[in-house]
């Protein structure tokens, strides 16, 4: 019976968030029903039309386009973060916090100036056009910025610990000996990671996933300071809304629909990996 | 169990009271200490030897909070709870906090040195009676290009298309000024609300955007101090700071006419400082204060009074004097209401153009 | 001979995106030694910044600012956090996909919609803006992120351990003290870095709530972009990156070695 009480311990949170979540969220919905004046002031009339104004084609696209690059991002924080995280989370105890420590220091710095640095090495005269001009790699500068491959790299150097950190959580308490047992039994090192070590550390990896996917749907400083603005994700649309065109309905309609968006395809990533996840609870039987 | 709960709640609620009782505290001695002035504007828009010579001369204490953009400033103004006493708002920007009824009316009797400002920045489009604000610096918008690259000076907006620069040309990331722009070019008002002007000028958008190599306001002086952007639309104070550090880049004011700009000083609503926000605007239209001010700043001094002041380098600084030539040339933004939709709609179809 | 090779070449992996990670750091670094005033070509070796980042009041404030109200709010969201992950983990609730929904929201919603909603809430409340304001949102938008977390960690935990606990009449309290808190440890651990690091660098939510005299220095740096962020910023940065690395040394220096064997 006791035991119960623990279930409260969820309540803090719970009150928390209502106060501080619920009620500005209630605030955005309904503002995402309203319209507005000419100078941006709110009325509070009943209508449909922001969301409606969604289904342009034009709007459509930018979603659609920021969803592609938000996968493509994920992917390649996995791909550079799994191993990361497992490097980490092997080494002796004593090392593992300052690893982590070291992964993250980067990112107390504030991200702007990272993201300029980050010009001045990829820019036509910048260091990196510059080492390759003197070692006769290339004979004309390469154009490595204002492009989507430039966004791509500021959205993955931007969002890297967000996968890390949860893939860590997970690789550090893998059971060795199941790794062990499996190559006693013979198991090639990709098999056994495949079988047993990727499926076990699934939960630091969904974690990491949706962490990075979410935030990658909102961002818009890395497309402006890297893209060169040229290209519109959501968050820049949704940001245009409230700091140029003073659409606050529109914006709101906007980040209702991304949020409701993003949930759907979280759900469906859960669905799609509990289908996958025999693999994963045979091994902890196994354990 | 409980126990723990009740704990950590209490806890909780112990630190953030104990933060709030902190806030309030440095509030709570006002008897003894002096008073404050909140002002919220652009960072670094003031010399802080200026500044503190206010604070001693008026035994006060500023507060100097910051804002990054317009639209920023007017949310927060317009949400109300920050008490600010004086804020730095742009030209158009002016017009529509005089609209949303957000500023408060200026006392002229208490700035009596708003005589010694610039008589064609005195009245100006956003605020016609000068009622509400007072300049505090101005310039135009033109275009920057490198000598090195681009060997004829560019006379007219139409040069920007130019196959030539291909992927070395840049625009300001703002569409009132680059929509504005590209009226301008075909010879309408840069504050154009007419849909078939408006849509002449983005088709010509649309045709120069495969040229652009970035749309940046920020970091625009970089990129052509550092020879990434070879010509492009460029604020005349922004003009002047790369020309310090690249001589190669030269500044000029289109043949078709340009968008002026300012910045100024205003009062919001409800402001329990009026007065002594009064006599800081006063203080720094001071002739010497301002010489100073502005110097350090390194923009257009509106005051004429102060030129006596100035050194010989920021009197005769060129991007300046092209600045200060065509006061009466520009246009000014004003706010086009209900047309916004459209820009901004125009605008996100211009960046979706790959 | 192969398992070597192999652990090697994940070494060095993992090396080259700590290289990555850190390279615009080197770059940064370097410019705070460059002459300009615009941060836009190399024009000179110079002292400079350091020294009258030392006498710029505003900075230091900023940098005071944020460091109080990333380290509180981290220390709040981590506890609020921690609690519920480990209370939805252990018990099961009539209600838990609406729970669930509560605590990943606040990551969906932009930051530009939080931060105005809740500064319309502030001013409704008639809460004056400042350090206050700024910690209960910056409190709010890092709980889901520390739940989400330490659930990562939880999720993968074997209950067994805490069976046993309280098949051996262990309280819950001690089961808490001695099972599972040092098992979500980790978990834990990486919540509240990721509390800190998103707290340390925010700029939307807290340009909304932010009041007079509550300036943080992401607020600073992002309002000096118009004029070009001044080289002071990367003497700053600089000296950060230097202390973070040096208090990590000293601390693994200072660490006393049973505890390490006590972890392992």
């Amino acid at each position: 019976m006791k035991q119960k009480s623990g279930k409260y311990l969820v309540f803090p949170t719970i009150i928390w968030l209502s106060f501080f979540f619920i009620i500005p969220l209630l605030i955005v919905i309904a503002v995402s029903f309203a319209s507005r004046t000419p100078y941006g002031q709110v009325i509070f009339n009943f209508q449909l039309g922001n969301y409606a104004r969604f289904l342009e084609p034009l709007y459509l696209r930018i979603f659609i386009d920021t969803i592609f690059v938000a996968v493509v991002t994920t992917v390649l924080t996995f791909v550079m973060g799994y191993p990361l995280a497992y490097t980490i989370a092997k080494l002796p105890k004593k090392w593992q916090q300052p690893g982590l420590i070291l992964v993250m220091a980067p990112f107390w710095i504030n991200f702007l100036i990272r993201s300029y640095a980050w010009v001045i090495i990829l820019r036509t005269q910048g260091v990196l056009n510059t080492i390759l001009l003197k070692l006769g790699l290339i004979q004309q500068p390469l154009a490595l910025l204002y492009n989507d491959a430039a966004v791509l790299l500021g959205m993955v150097y931007a969002l890297l610990p967000f996968m890390v950190l949860p893939i860590y959580v997970a690789i550090e308490q893998l059971d060795t000996r199941l790794l062990e047992a499996a190559s006693d039994l013979g198991a090639k090192p990709f098999t056994a990671f495949r079988k047993i070590t990727l499926p076990l550390t699934m939960p630091g990896v969904a974690a990491g996933s949706i962490l990075v996917f979410i935030s990658s749907l909102g961002m818009f400083v890395v497309p402006d300071v890297m893209g060169g603005a040229k290209s519109a994700l959501v968050g820049n649309l949704i940001q245009n809304q409230f700091l140029s065109a003073r659409d606050w309905p529109f914006g709101s309609a906007l980040s209702i629909i991304l949020a409701i968006l993003s949930l759907v395809l979280i759900i469906l990533y859960y669905k799609v990996l509990q289908a996958k996840e025999g693999g994963a609870s045979d091994a902890q039987k196994l354990a | 169990m409980k126990k723990i709960v009740s704990l950590a709640l209490s806890l909780l609620l112990g630190s953030t009271l104990l933060l709030a009782g902190c806030g309030g505290s440095s509030g709570g001695k006002a008897n003894t200490q002096p008073q404050t002035l909140n002002l919220f504007s652009w960072a670094d828009n003031f010399d802080p030897e200026v500044l503190a010579e206010f604070e001693k001369k008026y035994n006060c204490k500023i507060n100097y909070d910051v804002f990054a953009n317009n639209e920023e400033l007017l949310a927060k103004i317009q949400a109300g709870g920050a008490r600010y006493d004086i804020i730095q708002p742009s030209d158009y920007m002016v017009g529509t906090m005089i609209k949303l009824d957000l500023l408060e009316k200026l006392n002229k009797k208490n700035i009596p040195n708003l005589t010694n400002l610039n008589t064609s920045l005195q009245a100006p489009a956003y605020d016609p009676t000068g009622d509400y604000s007072s300049i505090y610096t101005w310039g135009v918008t033109g275009i920057a290009y490198n000598k090195k690259y681009v060997k004829v000076a560019p006379t007219s907006w139409e040069d920007l298309w130019n196959e030539e620069y291909k992927g070395r040309v840049i625009l300001l990331n703002d569409n009132r000024e680059i929509i504005g722009m590209a009226l301008k070019k075909d010879g309408f008002s840069n504050n154009a609300t007419d849909p078939r002007q408006l849509a002449k000028a983005v088709d010509d958008l649309k045709e120069l955007a495969p040229l652009v190599m970035a749309y940046d306001t920020d970091t625009i002086k970089q990129k052509f101090i550092a020879e990434e952007a070879w010509i492009g639309t460029m604020w005349s104070g922004d003009a002047s700071f790369a020309y310090k550090d690249n001589k190669n880049i030269g500044f000029v004011v289109p043949k078709e006419g340009t968008t002026i700009w300012a910045d100024t000083f205003a009062i919001p609503r409800g402001t329990k400082n009026k007065e002594l926000a009064e006599k800081f605007i006063n203080f720094m239209y001071e002739p010497k204060v301002s010489a100073k001010n502005y110097e350090y700043i390194g923009y257009n001094d509106p005051n004429e009074k102060a030129k006596q002041y100035h050194s010989e380098a920021f009197n005769n600084d060129p991007m300046l004097k092209i600045g200060a030539a065509h006061i009466d040339k520009g246009e000014w933004l004003i706010d086009i209401g209900e047309a916004i939709t459209a820009y901004d709609k125009a605008w996100t179809e211009l960046k979706t153009i790959k | 001979m192969r398992r070597n090779w192999r652990s090697a070449s994940l070494f060095a992996y993992s090396g080259a995106i700590l290289a990555f990670l850190y390279l615009p750091l080197v770059i940064l670094a370097l410019y705070s030694f460059n002459a300009s005033r615009i941060n836009a070509v190399w024009s000179g070796f110079t002292l400079d910044w350091y020294n009258s980042l030392f006498h710029n009041r505003r900075v230091i404030e900023a940098l005071i600012n944020s460091l109080v109200i990333a380290s509180i709010s981290t220390l709040v969201s981590t506890v609020l956090g921690t609690t519920a992950a480990i209370a939805l983990n252990r018990y099961q609730y009539k209600y838990k996909a609406v729970i669930n929904g509560l605590l990943y929201l606040p990551i969906l919603i932009p930051e530009i919609v939080m931060g105005l909603s809740l500064l319309v809430l502030f001013s409704q409340a008639s809460l004056p803006l400042g350090k206050t304001t700024l910690i209960l949102a910056h409190i709010t938008f890092c709980v889901s992120f520390v739940v989400i977390t330490v659930g990562a960690r939880l999720e993968g935990m074997r209950h067994d351990l805490e069976e046993a606990a309280s098949d051996l009449y262990a309280t819950p309290w001690q089961t808490f003290r001695y099972i599972t808190f040092p098992l979500a440890l980790p978990g834990i651990i990486a919540g509240a870095l990721i509390a800190f690091t998103l707290s340390i660098d925010d700029f939307i939510i807290s340009f909304f709530v932010a009041g007079p005299n509550s300036t943080t220095l992401p607020l600073y740096i992002y309002a000096m972009v118009k004029r070009g962020i001044s080289p002071e910023i990367n003497a700053l940065s600089t000296l950060m990156m230097c202390a973070t690395i040096s208090l990590v040394i000293i601390a693994q220096i200072l660490q006393p070695q049973h505890t390490s064997k006590k972890n392992d």
